[in-house]
């Protein structure tokens, strides 16, 4: 009784919190969130800007050539009388005219970079918006009604991973008309498996727990045990694949867009690696090392965070602490 | 054994089946037109006829009699004459308070359906015209097609007609040409008594000689006689493309595998042995660096760097082993940030074995459990990686191959991408997955030979 009574109840955490607490024991992880929040804010500037224009019915600023400041090297790497203007500037004004420089016609490099943040965060995005919603639900349904719809759906499953990934991706991209809509349905339509193989698997074992037992001797309806009961226990699993695939349907889309088969007029990262290349043999560094960092920073963010959130969200790890 | 081998073997058929579907779907039933794209805006109907006759584009999709000919495109007249354009004497105009319009049809005149081109002589064709008299006409109509030369009667003549009350009800009315009919011209001709007709929609078919000729059996065919079609860029057949280019393909791919995976491996019993040191975490900070830059990087800036500014490898070409060095180093490289990490995984969860424990307490030491215990029992799943990845092989380096000018697999599909070449594209997407699959098959029927308990159902 009074053993009971010293006993301090364990204070009731959200979900979240604890998600956020067992992230941020790390401090590289609170840094890498930060790169990723900030690079979110970039890229919804880069939006806004778009639609800005868009909406304007103007050519956007990134996309206006300019051709008297083509290759003007970044500001910290040129000299103040070269300006733009002929007129001296300032010390701070200089540095903040094209500050990563320009490229081959004279459109700014920052604003360029900041459109293919925004770019990325599209096939990120949406790409899980096409994977995710097709993985989870095939392996919701294979793994709790087994049997025949399982054997189907490993069947559609196997078909897919047998097929050279990055080839089916062009494969569809082509069919699909190359552009924007390509890159969404090529990458969307490829990268379901693992997460279908995951969900299924972990439905497998929860299909057997005391709770889902209950739930189905309350009568409940498969549809509600699945989605309402099964999805919530095994949704960090989609957590995690979300921050996996997104830095990889990031690199594919760059890829893609350096293929030609991309994005088309805008400037996505691919496409600017594209221009750059060939700028790159005269000595114009600038465009492709930017390029490279900003999808270096983004790329490893994300793989940091996954991995440290796969170990944060991983329900064996969080039982271990608490007992 | 063999029972299992025979059991897994059957458990591969829907997979391939799986494949053969998927690859259909992707290319004839979503692809609409191939020839448009692979030809381009400008090829002549007749080119993109014989485009669709060799890869058997014209024909029903999975089963039946009738086909679409490119002789006479389908046409809705809602928004415009089309090729009624051409056609003396025919109207176009919206139905009175309507805003989708019709092609209109006087009494009186002879139409011709203009044709692209000439009826192929060995088939049977059928048009189909959907009209309706004009809402406003009281009188009875008739609609004659005609076949033949000028449509004027003679020897030549067949008539199709068509009565019908005047209402405002949809009529069709079909002509035939059989194969059989020895007619100097293969054209049909529409004339119309009585009153003004409204056309909605003309179609012309073309009558297989059995419903079972269709893509998709032509498909199956193709396959069966290991005939992947002729590439529409080059005119070659594609099984000689694809033989060409395995070559190099495999000389580009298979030393990056062993090298890469030699690397790999021995980096993670590295890690292994100094796990949680220093020298771990510092190849665990550099794998997960390696991840983390895009492939086209690496290649963009190994070409850049090592080849043109230092000079140190040849730039692009494939002339001797010295052109392949720098593509294999570069793919090496590329490959080892998550190769590593995913052995050092293995490695250390092997390292938690109990039998690891016992090989401690006996006194063995640390490199000798390493290399002889953990080694071995880490074989099982670097085999299974290696398998795995034996299919890929064959697909080459997409980029890499293209980036250096390698005449592999990898350079012909990007090729064959890039200029819309269905039949290269599928061959080696098909010949890639079928590849997988087998590879799969195989190793399971080895683990089975290995651990008794893989055979049980």
């Amino acid at each position: 009784m009074t053993e009971l009574a010293t006993q301090e109840l364990p204070q009731h955490q959200s979900w979240w919190g604890e998600t956020f607490r067992r992230l941020a024991a790390g401090k590289l992880n609170l840094f890498c969130l930060a790169v990723v929040v900030a690079y979110t804010m970039l890229a919804c500037y880069g939006e806004y800007v778009y639609f800005a224009s868009r909406a304007a019915d103007k050519t956007p600023t990134y996309n206006i050539p300019d051709i008297g400041v083509k290759y003007l090297p970044p500001s910290l790497f040129r000299s103040r009388t070269a300006a733009v203007e002929g007129v001296k500037p300032t010390a701070w004004e200089h540095f903040l005219t094209h500050p990563l420089g320009t490229d081959g016609l004279g459109r700014d490099v920052l604003q360029r970079l900041i459109q293919g943040t925004r770019i990325a965060f599209r096939v990120g995005i949406i790409t899980s918006l096409i994977a995710i919603p097709i993985g989870v639900l095939l392996g919701c349904l294979a793994g709790y009604f087994g049997g025949r719809v399982d054997d189907f759906v490993v069947w559609i499953y196997s078909t897919f991973a047998s097929i050279p990934g990055l080839l089916f991706i062009l494969a569809i991209a082509m069919i699909a008309g190359q552009g924007e809509k390509g890159v969404y349905l090529g990458i969307g339509l490829t990268t379901w498996v693992g997460l279908c193989r995951l969900i299924r698997g972990e439905v497998i074992k929860h299909k057997e727990r005391p709770y889902v037992q209950a739930a189905r001797v309350l009568g409940l309806s498969s549809g509600r045990i699945m989605f309402r009961h099964i999805l919530p226990n095994v949704f960090h699993i989609v957590i995690v694949t979300f921050t996996i695939r997104f830095p990889a349907a990031v690199g594919t889309e760059v890829i893609l867009s350096f293929l030609g088969i991309g994005m088309k007029g805008e400037p996505s990262w691919g496409v600017m690696i594209s221009n750059a290349r060939l700028q790159l043999w005269q000595g114009i560094w600038w465009e492709m090392t930017f390029v490279t960092l900003a999808i270096f920073f983004l790329v490893l963010s994300f793989n940091v965070l996954g991995d440290a959130l796969r170990d944060a969200l991983d329900p064996r790890l969080r039982e271990d602490s608490t007992s | 054994m063999l029972r299992y081998i025979i059991r897994r073997f059957l458990q591969m058929i829907p997979t391939v089946i799986g494949v053969i579907i998927v690859t259909f779907i992707l290319f004839n039933l979503a692809g609409g037109s191939q020839a448009r794209s692979a030809l381009g805006e400008r090829a002549s109907v007749e080119a993109l006829e014989e485009y669709d006759e060799i890869r058997g584009f014209n024909r029903p999709l999975l089963f039946g009699w009738w086909t679409r000919t490119r002789a006479l495109e389908d046409t809705s007249f809602e928004h415009n004459a089309g090729f009624w354009r051409d056609v003396k004497g025919a109207a176009h105009y919206p139905p009175e308070g309507k805003l989708a319009s019709r092609v209109h049809l006087k009494p009186g005149l002879m139409y011709e359906i203009p044709l692209a081109f000439d009826l192929r002589e060995d088939a049977s064709y059928r048009l189909r015209i959907r009209y309706r008299t004009a809402p406003n006409s009281t009188s009875a109509v008739v609609v004659k097609t005609r076949t033949g030369v000028d449509g004027t009667a003679g020897t030549e003549e067949r008539e199709t007609r068509a009565k019908m009350n005047p209402s405002a009800k949809w009529q069709k009315v079909d002509t035939l040409i059989e194969s059989e009919e020895n007619v100097a011209s293969r054209s049909f001709f529409v004339e119309v008594g009585g009153t003004d007709i409204e056309v909605e929609s003309i179609s012309l078919r073309r009558r297989m000689d059995s419903p079972w000729h269709s893509q998709f059996t032509f498909y199956l065919l193709q396959i069966a006689h290991f005939d992947f079609g002729v590439s529409s860029s080059t005119n070659q057949r594609v099984s000689d493309l694809l033989r060409a280019g395995i070559g190099p393909s495999l000389a580009l791919t298979i030393p990056i595998f062993v090298v890469g995976l030699f690397a790999s491996v021995s980096l993670s019993l590295v890690c292994a042995f100094f796990r949680n040191r220093f020298v771990d975490r510092f190849f665990v900070v550099v794998a997960v660096g390696l991840m983390s830059i895009n492939y086209l990087i690496f290649i963009i800036a190994g070409q850049y760097l090592l080849a043109y500014r230092w000079e140190l490898f040849p730039v692009w070409g494939f002339e001797s082993w010295r052109y392949l060095t720098l593509p294999v180093l570069i793919g090496v490289v590329s490959g080892l940030g998550s190769s590593l990490r995913f052995y050092r995984t293995i490695m250390l969860d092997e390292m938690y074995r109990d039998y690891v424990r016992t090989a401690f307490a006996k006194g063995a030491g640390k490199k000798n459990v390493l290399f002889k215990h953990v080694l071995k029992n880490a074989m099982v799943p670097i085999l299974t990686n290696i398998v795995i990845a034996i299919p890929f092989l064959y697909t080459g380096s997409l980029l890499l191959e293209t980036f250096f000018g390698i005449p592999g697999l990898g350079y012909l599909a990007i090729n064959a991408i890039n200029s819309s070449d269905v039949d290269v594209i599928r061959a080696i997407v098909l010949i890639g997955s079928i590849l997988f699959v087998v590879a799969n098959l195989i190793t399971d029927i080895s683990y089975a030979a290995v651990d008794p308990r893989v055979k049980l159902p």
